[in-house]
């Protein structure tokens, strides 16, 4: 049952994946300019080089024979070059996916720590202080804008303070060679004298892109917690187990828990994708050389073969968060567990 | 020895325009080892006493009671906490409707393990793990579950409604508390398993000495081994007292009308023949009329019936009526 499920799982994915590759070959037909460049990323060329390209592209044959001859280019990881640097697109993904995905995925993992005990804090003192205190200050985290706070932020602790810096992943005095991308893992394995004060001095880097990336998913978790678990401890099965004789403790951890819990982890899987254009945002501001810059970058420069393979790997990522965590939404909920045909 | 002594209750629901009166001024008691039956139509607010005692209605509802005593407590005083302590050790109830009144997310084991008593014997904890999957095992057996392994290791969605109402009865009775409350226990139930919770719960009234309080509409299936009967009728109590003068001599109308509604199977049924029923409908909670709630529907009603009656009580048998149906006694 559940094999079947995850095999309906993968199918999905398998068929938005297609539909992606679909959108970005033929955006090099819609973009300006020649579609030959476009997808290849050499500028105007030769006569000689031009019908090199044309051969390599099959540009002479169907554009069916064109997309699956795309296809095998991507899966060969060949992503053309980038008007830019030159550089291949695909390499220039690799370096740069990881500090996207770092920023993130810790952001990720302190709206967690933090939102859903505050949702749980806050429904437990319904409409007392903390659950009023917690609530102003989402509404206020809530409505602020990602830009503005992170200059905010900045102006404080970087300009006045001088607590953080203000730019970058690390100091210019430590020199990390770029194993897995991410940067606490490669200070860790990189085993150098210095490693304690490197480690430190990345986190100071981190503190305040994570604060700010953090901001928006922490608060609408925290509301989205609060308001389930309200919702799921008005129902009748609490008030019977109460009745029964569990106390609030066993009452909440047995029962109310579970079943507010799994609402939220299908709302973390779709935090994902705005915490991917935030991230950009982030980036940007706090010069984090990420995928989300290098994207915005690309898009001021007209990069088209930038702007398709980031375009690519970024949706690509944001599909495979949203199932795995609806994956696991349903390894852990019994109810849409026998619902086999998938909705997403 | 009183077991439970309600007083004037009332239960009262806020709208934003008015209050409704869903329960008005019901009072009732129940001795040690005895069998009562709160029936009436459904509306009539038979549950909603059932979940007053109980302590589990929402904070929409707004209880007022002169006196609710059990075993010489007054429940409306306690703390909550307290109140859950108390009633959780000796009173129990089987709701009316079980798929909802169970976790969807928790397996039907770990439900009904986690209401047993905390077991005294000290062991190791392999051996505590196996007495309790034991007691579980019997308990569910005792409902009349055969295939307890299916039963034990699914989910509230995956059974059937008279199944998820058998485990609720099992884990009613997990505390053998003192008394215990059933609302509408066999509804969902077919009727051989009807016929055999009956008999458990008859059972476990006589040899358990455990007080039940009924909630139903079926007066056939109580009339012989319940002791008391309370009439309801839109919340107001209309007529009370002991099962065999209630269907010997009802005082009330409204009695009387149920008792004329039970097809009499001795005499044989026409084909197609009617039953009795009072004309019309009950009232809806926003419209109820004045007085005696059943004026409208009454076949005695006069003038005098738009002043709600007292509650006459004489040989342990009280009506609350302005006519009652003195003249059919022999």
């Amino acid at each position: 049952m559940i094999l079947d499920y995850i095999l309906r799982r993968l199918g999905l994915l398998l068929f938005m994946t297609l539909m992606l590759s679909v959108f970005t070959f033929s955006i090099s037909y819609l973009f300006p300019g020649d579609p030959l460049s476009n997808l290849s990323g050499v500028p105007s060329s030769n006569f000689a080089q031009h019908s090199e390209l044309e051969d390599k592209y099959l540009y002479n044959s169907n554009y069916f024979v064109q997309y699956i001859a795309f296809l095998g280019r991507i899966f060969q990881g060949d992503w053309g070059l980038s008007f830019a640097s030159g550089d291949n697109v695909f390499s220039h993904i690799v370096d740069l996916l990881p500090a996207t995905l770092e920023l993130s995925v810790y952001a990720l993992i302190i709206s967690i720590v933090v939102g859903v005990p505050a949702g749980i804090l806050g429904s437990a003192y319904y409409k007392r202080w903390p659950d009023k205190l917690i609530n102003s200050t989402t509404m206020v985290g809530y409505s602020m804008p990602v830009f503005w706070l992170a200059l905010l932020l900045i102006m404080v602790f970087s300009l006045k303070l001088g607590w953080f810096p203000m730019s970058g992943r690390m100091g210019l005095l430590y020199e990390i060679p770029a194993n897995t991308g991410f940067i606490l893992i490669d200070i860790a394995l990189a085993g150098f004298p210095y490693k304690g004060m490197a480690f430190l001095d990345a986190l100071r880097h981190l503190t305040l892109p994570t604060i700010v990336l953090a901001m928006y998913p922490t608060t609408v978790l925290v509301r989205f917690t609060r308001e389930s678990m309200l919702k799921v401890m008005d129902q009748s099965f609490i008030k019977t187990a109460r009745a029964k004789g569990l106390n609030r403790r066993q009452l909440i951890i047995h029962h109310a828990l579970r079943n507010a819990l799994l609402p939220v982890i299908k709302q973390i899987g779709l935090q994902f994708s705005t915490l991917i254009t935030l991230a950009m945002i982030t980036e940007v501001i706090f010069s984090w050389p990420g995928i989300g810059r290098w994207l915005i970058d690309s898009i001021y420069q007209r990069d088209y073969p930038a702007i398709q393979g980031g375009l690519m790997a970024v949706s690509l990522f944001v599909i495979l968060a949203t199932i795995i965590a609806e994956l696991t939404y349903t390894l852990f909920d019994p109810l849409s567990r026998n619902q086999a045909h998938g909705k997403v | 020895m009183q077991l439970l002594d309600v007083r004037n209750l009332t239960i009262e629901l806020r709208t934003s325009e008015t209050i409704i009166r869903a329960v008005d001024k019901v009072s009732f008691s129940l001795k040690e080892g005895e069998v009562h039956a709160l029936v009436g139509e459904s509306g009539s607010g038979k549950s909603l006493i059932a979940k007053a005692i109980v302590g589990v209605l929402n904070e929409r509802w707004n209880i007022t009671a002169d006196r609710m005593h059990w075993r010489g407590v007054d429940l409306m005083r306690l703390t909550p906490e307290q109140r859950r302590k108390t009633v959780s050790q000796d009173i129990a109830m089987i709701y009316q409707d079980p798929s909802r009144c169970l976790d969807p997310t928790a397996k039907m084991f770990d439900q009904i393990a986690e209401t047993l008593p905390e077991n005294p014997t000290k062991g190791f904890f392999l051996k505590r793990n196996r007495e309790r999957k034991d007691r579980v095992k019997a308990l569910i057996h005792k409902v009349g579950i055969k295939n307890h392994e299916a039963v034990l290791d699914s989910y509230p969605h995956e059974l059937s409604e008279g199944v998820c109402q058998k485990v609720m009865i099992a884990m009613a009775i997990a505390r053998t508390p003192k008394l215990l409350i059933a609302d509408e226990p066999t509804t969902a139930l077919e009727s051989t398993t009807r016929a055999q919770v009956f008999r458990l719960l008859k059972s476990l009234n006589q040899l358990k000495n455990m007080s039940i309080l009924m909630i139903s509409h079926e007066l056939e299936e109580i009339a012989h081994w319940s002791h008391g009967i309370h009439v309801l009728y839109c919340g107001q109590m209309v007529e009370a007292g002991p099962t065999h003068k209630i269907f010997s001599q009802p005082r009330h109308p409204y009695t009387q009308a149920l008792l004329k509604s039970l097809p009499d199977y001795e005499q044989g049924l026409a084909h197609k023949e009617p039953f009795y029923a009072l004309k019309g409908t009950i009232p809806t909670l926003q419209h109820l009329p004045i007085g005696c709630r059943l004026g409208p529907r009454c076949p005695q009603a006069q003038k005098a019936c738009v002043v709600t009656p007292k509650l006459t009580k004489h040989n342990g048998h009280s009506y609350a009526c302005h006519f009652p149906l003195i003249k059919d006694m022999r």
